[in-house]
């Protein structure tokens, strides 16, 4: 794998790990407020 | 009492089972190696942000509006939207017609995933140790050919009528207590499945010392490496515009019929969001990891260009068996590889089915399990074709009909009646109807402008690609036509069948309302 195979891969994980996060953090934030 | 969800995870991961399937891990890395590698994910993360996410949000809004009129199928969802005029309920019968074509053959491909899954276990396929082998033994199991393997198509159908049992009791026990049951248990269990396959294909190393090359490292190398030429090539984008579209099953119906059972003020911005973000982790880190690499380390760099360009099928129902042969502990990643394909079958299948049976309840007023049963009888002898002409191709028919055909033209048609018929500023006030996030702004230029244009430009280019040389039934062999012409006869009396459906339901409602007027 050359490295920009690896930049390529890097900001792909990189891009859907960060979405998968941001949302489900927010789900949390979100129902931990609607508990309250 | 109309159904509900009962929990909000539950229904993103039933949106998120329904969009996952083979596709993410068979059809993307396919995809990808073919089309430029890392250089593919150029036009395929532009497609996810201009059409896949907004599609997505289209679908999630209208399926909500229509729910909170007592619709959640796209005819009675198109005619509210629709100022209630006439015509436009009539389009929202494709967004029940494809998802039923697609059930048909799916059901019978998602059964040798099951059987599959035992012949791993069991080592049965295990006898079988080269690619021409392995490709009669699944002949011999589609019933194709008598072999050393086969002696006729008993087994395949012992297998179907498991799956399809399965099915038809999961939207026996309703959005809540079936559907929601499932995925909550099928796709954590899926993710876990793939995980470990994951880290097996990362350990794996080089599995033949004596070829150095041939390693995981140079697999991943094959499947990312950049190759900016694909990008001057016009193909390359139109091949991750139909894979965002298609990963994400948006343009089927089922997310239409699986939002309308949310409730008024619920989220549909980030639950939609996250929805997307799940099947592509699915898709990228998993789908995206397992197949090529793992191919390129046990057949090497010649064989694995065939291998990509024989296809998904290819791929998945002859590579991967041969691979786990050749791997230690083969036998249960064996198992596993299928049973998460089978996981992820079964939740896409099930979304398939509920338009059908949500149409029965909501326009006839018949009981979930009845409306259920009524689907089971007639899809059970609908999928008959599929079983037993798949060698005279009404698998590949069915899937150029309802797979493909319905998916585009549907995506398009709702995008338009969203943005332009409802209006955009409605439309814009709808999505975020109790939305925990926020739309950028220029989202409603895109959704108004970019993806009805997008669409259209993918519709027609496919049409004049495939589309067209299909229906001409050019790319079909003479002695398959009869058949082929049959079975078009078929889907013909299957769409006029709910057309007239609809046509009796809005009827049956204009007399109700006709006499509540009167008395």
């Amino acid at each position: 794998m050359n490295i920009s195979g690896w930049i390529f891969a890097c900001l792909s994980w990189g891009a859907i790990i960060g979405l998968l996060i941001f949302c489900i953090k927010r789900l949390l934030k979100n129902n931990k407020k609607q508990d309250e | 009492m109309r159904q509900h969800w009962g929990s909000r995870i539950g229904m993103i991961l039933a949106v998120a089972g329904s969009a996952l399937g083979l596709g993410n891990f068979l059809r993307f890395p396919v995809q990808a190696a073919k089309y430029g590698g890392g250089a593919f994910m150029i036009p395929y993360f532009i497609a996810l942000l201009l059409l896949g996410i907004p599609l997505m949000w289209v679908e999630w809004t209208l399926g909500r509006y229509g729910g909170g009129f007592g619709h959640s199928t796209a005819p009675g969802i198109f005619h509210n939207i629709g100022n209630k005029r006439r015509f436009i309920r009539y389009f929202g019968v494709i967004g029940i017609f494809g998802p039923l074509v697609i059930f048909i053959y799916y059901t019978y491909i998602e059964s040798w995933l099951l059987a599959y899954s035992f012949f791993a276990l069991s080592g049965k396929y295990m006898a079988a140790t080269t690619e021409g082998a392995m490709k009669s033994f699944l002949s011999g199991f589609q019933g194709l050919e008598q072999n050393q393997f086969f002696h006729n198509i008993g087994t395949a159908y012992f297998f179907f009528i498991i799956t399809f049992c399965l099915n038809v009791l999961v939207i026996y026990y309703g959005i809540k207590g079936g559907i929601e049951r499932l995925c909550k248990f099928a796709m954590p269990l899926l993710l876990v499945f793939a995980l470990i396959i994951l880290i097996r294909v990362i350990t794996l190393g080089t599995p033949n010392p004596e070829m150095a090359e041939w390693s995981i490292k140079n697999g991943f190398g094959f499947l990312w490496n950049p190759d900016f030429s694909a990008l001057l090539n016009a193909k390359t984008w139109l091949a991750a515009a139909g894979q965002i579209f298609f990963t994400l099953s948006v343009g089927i119906g089922a997310i239409l019929t699986y939002a309308s059972y949310l409730k008024k003020r619920d989220d549909v911005v980030l639950s939609g969001l996250t929805a997307v973000g799940t099947n592509e982790f699915a898709e990228i880190i998993l789908g995206g990891s397992i197949i090529i690499p793992m191919a390129f380390a046990v057949f090497g760099p010649y064989e694995i260009k065939n291998i990509a360009e024989s296809g998904a099928f290819n791929l998945g129902f002859v590579t991967m068996p041969l691979i786990f042969e050749k791997i230690p502990a083969g036998a249960v990643f064996g198992f596993l590889w299928f049973a998460l394909l089978f996981l992820a079958g079964v939740t896409s299948s099930v979304s398939l089915a509920q338009p059908a049976v949500a149409f029965m309840e909501d326009e006839f007023d018949i009981s979930r399990p009845k409306a259920a049963m009524i689907f089971g009888i007639a899809a059970f002898f609908m999928c008959q074709p599929a079983i037993f002409g798949l060698g005279y191709g009404v698998v590949d028919e069915l899937d150029f009909w309802g797979g493909t055909f319905s998916l585009v033209l549907f995506g398009t048609i709702e995008v338009i009646l969203f943005a332009w018929v409802f209006g955009m500023d409605r439309a814009w006030e709808e999505i975020h109807q109790g939305a925990e996030l926020r739309v950028p702004k220029i989202y409603k230029f895109i959704i108004k402008y970019v993806t009805p244009v997008f669409l259209l430009v993918i519709l027609v280019s496919w049409f004049m690609q495939d589309g067209l040389p299909t229906i001409l039934m050019k790319n079909i062999p003479q002695e398959n036509r009869t058949v082929v012409l049959v079975l078009r006869l078929m889907l013909a009396a299957i769409f006029i069948g709910i057309s007239l459906g609809v046509w009796a339901a809005w009827r049956k409602r204009g007399r109700r309302a006709g006499k509540e007027i009167l008395s």
